[in-house]
């Protein structure tokens, strides 16, 4: 008989955890959401955020005013992705610098519109 | 959809409008845009700002669009720390300013003539009227996108050092920005905006995304060297 080792099949789920609603003195309520990524390998378990979203934020005129008060930025966090630019008319990109790219590709939509 | 592409201000400039033929407004636009060149370029002599800098012209006596583009730089100078500098390398030079704010000018010049779906891209800076989707330059990967602004009645500004190499320098320390590659900013006016994305570029991957989140009417994303994206909430994105 042979030995053979189990494999090790690496199990990823991708989950969405909401945190719950919280007031932020009189400026409005705060939620954050996390997307966590749960990697399983054996009995090895491990979890990565890999998103950070703040789908409610005290957003009445005042925002700016309980931002600089709290001293604290809120920021969304997410991993850089390069998606095809399908659908897009537009493209905004580093000014002076990439107008070769801005230009060809604007003519290539120019191109496509037209097929 | 017609698309105008003209050459300006040492840029592409390109207008596409939804509705319907706009030849006669356009041609006005690009006729501003050549103005604004002859009143701003430093590359030429006679310009208003060439004759400022070699002092042959005392501000008072300069246009008005002259002083108040110069104002205003001065304006967004104390607001961003001094990260957005139109005198950076002892020189005079409001091209920081100027693209953004002859955007907006020209975006009066469509509203005034009843346009209501329009696009104006200058170097990859942008107003828009009506609903667009606008693709953010991927900063590594040249012929992708990093995201979709979902914009409507909207400026977008990007920073960025891809493409040509290091562009803007952080005026406190006059070397490259550390840590960033490039800041998207949107919000109503485009002067504002590509100032507020040069700034928070300038500032470099630790103190910009926290700086753009202090902004009034403003959002922003950082994309950082390590490939995280730091949004604003209200970023449209």
């Amino acid at each position: 008989m042979y030995a053979t080792a189990p494999a090790t099949v690496a199990k990823t789920v991708t989950k969405t955890v909401s945190g719950s609603i919280a007031q932020v003195d009189r400026w409005g309520e705060l939620q954050l959401t996390l997307v966590v990524k749960k990697t399983t390998v054996g009995k090895k378990v491990t979890r990565r955020i890999t998103a950070v979203k703040v789908p409610l934020f005290p957003n009445h005129t005042n925002r700016s005013i309980f931002i600089n008060q709290q001293a604290l930025p809120i920021l969304e966090q997410e991993v850089l992705k390069a998606q095809l630019s399908t659908n897009i008319y537009m493209i905004s990109g580093a000014t002076d610098t990439s107008y070769a790219f801005v230009q060809s590709l604007q003519a290539a939509i120019v191109a496509a519109k037209k097929t | 959809m017609p698309v105008y592409v003209e050459h300006a201000m040492g840029m592409p400039i390109v207008i596409e409008v939804r509705d319907g033929d706009a030849a006669e407004a356009v041609e006005r636009v690009f006729d501003w845009f050549r103005f604004v060149d002859e009143m701003f370029s430093t590359y030429k002599d006679g310009s208003e700002i060439s004759r400022l800098a070699r002092d042959e012209l005392a501000l008072d006596d300069a246009q008005a669009d002259v002083r108040d583009v110069l104002a205003r730089c001065e304006e967004l100078h104390g607001e961003t720390d001094g990260y957005f500098d139109a005198r950076a390398g002892g020189l005079l030079d409001p091209s920081g300013l100027v693209k953004g704010w002859s955007v907006d000018r020209a975006a009066a010049i469509l509203d005034e003539s009843g346009l209501r779906g329009y696009a104006v891209n200058a170097g990859g800076d942008i107003r828009v009227r009506g609903r667009w989707r606008v693709g953010i330059q991927h900063p590594t990967v040249r012929d992708r996108i990093a995201a979709v602004v979902e914009a409507r009645d909207l400026a977008i500004a990007t920073s960025g050092a891809y493409a040509r190499g290091d562009h803007v320098l952080d005026p406190h320390s006059d070397g490259a920005p550390r840590g960033i590659l490039s800041v998207t900013v949107v919000g109503p006016d485009l002067a504002t905006a590509d100032a507020y994305a040069t700034a928070a570029f300038a500032m470099g991957g630790e103190r910009g995304p926290r700086w753009t989140a202090r902004l009034r009417g403003y959002d922003a994303m950082s994309i950082l060297s390590d490939g995280r994206v730091l949004s604003t909430p209200g970023f449209p994105a």
